[in-house]
């Protein structure tokens, strides 16, 4: 009883006697909720990513514009006129193979020589990458004339590559045939048409009917591009003119070393004809490992 | 589980020489991130997806811990982490989504919450 009250006294606040004083009882908090650290963690990673997203609009070059004629003229002339010596120097460079050899009827064209066939869109930045090689390549055989410059789509990856367009072009040889179609141009708005014998051969060599698609005579194909687009990003046609005529650039290496291994391929449809060409040591060299 | 399976695929796909079925054109265009310098280790040849397979195996030993708690956190933060890197290089350096990558970064983003949610 007496323990009780003495008990009672120590609790008693402003109590008299030697009472000690009690631990104050634990102040109720308002706990955060369970659901605030996952959810500032989700706010956060979108923030982030808004970031990212408002960044990449504001650092997104715009498409340049198309070179006038005469402009256009000077850098066809660079592209097309690279020496030997740079040819040979370079050899397959920086340029994957992506060479196939294929089996089939020959391919010819409309003059009855061997047929390159090009089948790609304006929009697509490898196409875009890929055709600086083939105009390059195929210049060692014959003469171009009415290229115009044109850009890849300013949406796809790789957004506006500078490139040239084969739609209008014309390519004459002694040696082979060649024919380019541009099935859409930088908007994707449909412009060519492959004949019914060209998607016959899209569907036997390349029937993912990824784009671009080269056949070489149906002796050799390749699908995609065989250096990255992203080389030459952000350059105009001039710079990469030089970049291709300077020859220890890293575009040179692939160009010129993708201009090679086409030249190889287009060799192996010739005879080796013109032998100025097929016979030096870098295009013998590619020959042998076409297969 | 599903992040595993995720990575083992696009490891797999990788040393396959195949591009998994996704578009290839536009903004979602697996084909572009993969073959992108960015598809592997900075000087090596090894898939990056390789790492979401790592990532996500240690992950799932430590949630079988439950002593390693703050262990779990750590790692959580930095595969969050890695996860932002990997969306920065999508949006900013290519240009372009891949959608296998983000069901894995996905999944990251929810073991992250979890982790989250039981340490607190």
């Amino acid at each position: 009883m007496s323990t009780r009250r003495a008990t009672k006294k120590q609790v008693r606040p402003g109590g008299a006697g030697p009472s000690r004083r009690p631990p104050p009882a634990r102040k109720p908090v308002s706990g955060t909720p369970a659901w605030v650290a996952p959810a500032a963690v989700v706010a956060a990673v979108a923030v982030v990513i808004a970031a990212f997203l408002v960044y990449r609009y504001y650092t997104t070059a715009p498409a340049p514009a198309p070179l006038p004629a005469d402009t256009t003229s000077v850098v066809v002339a660079q592209i097309t006129g690279v020496p030997a010596s740079e040819f040979e120097d370079v050899g397959q460079g920086g340029a994957n193979n992506l060479l196939q050899p294929v089996s089939g009827t020959p391919l010819t064209g409309a003059t009855g020589k061997p047929e390159v066939l090009y089948i790609g869109a304006e929009y697509c930045p490898y196409c875009a990458a890929e055709r600086w090689a083939i105009i390059v390549a195929l210049s060692r055989f014959g003469t171009w004339s009415g290229l115009k410059t044109t850009s890849s789509s300013s949406t796809d990856v790789y957004a506006n590559t500078p490139t040239f367009t084969f739609r209008g072009a014309t390519y004459t040889s002694q040696y082979i045939d060649f024919r380019g179609v541009e099935t859409s141009d930088r908007d994707q708005k449909p412009l060519d048409n492959p004949t019914s014998a060209e998607q016959q051969i899209m569907g036997k060599y390349n029937s993912a009917g990824s784009i671009p698609f080269v056949d070489f005579a149906n002796r050799y194909t390749f699908t995609g591009a065989t250096f990255s687009p992203d080389l030459l990003g952000g350059q105009s046609w001039q710079e990469i003119a030089d970049e291709i005529r300077d020859g220890s650039t890293t575009q040179a290496r692939a160009i010129v070393g993708s201009a090679n291994l086409i030249t190889a391929a287009i060799c192996r449809t010739t005879s080796d004809q013109p032998a100025a060409v097929c016979s030096t040591p870098a295009i013998q060299a590619l020959e042998k490992k076409l297969g | 589980m599903a992040g595993i399976a995720v990575s083992i695929y696009l490891t797999a796909l990788h040393y396959a020489g195949v591009v998994p079925a996704c578009p290839a054109s536009g903004a979602i265009n697996c084909e572009a991130v993969l073959s992108s310098s960015y598809g592997v280790i900075a000087g090596t040849s090894v898939p990056t997806s390789l790492l979401g397979v790592v990532w996500f195996g240690v992950n799932a030993a430590l949630w079988t811990r439950p002593a390693v708690g703050w262990a779990l956190l750590a790692w959580a933060g930095a595969g969050l982490l890695a996860v932002l890197y990997l969306v920065f290089v999508e949006i900013v350096q290519l240009g372009a989504i891949c959608l296998w990558c983000t069901a894995a970064h996905v999944l990251v983003l929810a073991l992250v919450l979890m982790a989250v949610s039981v340490r607190r």
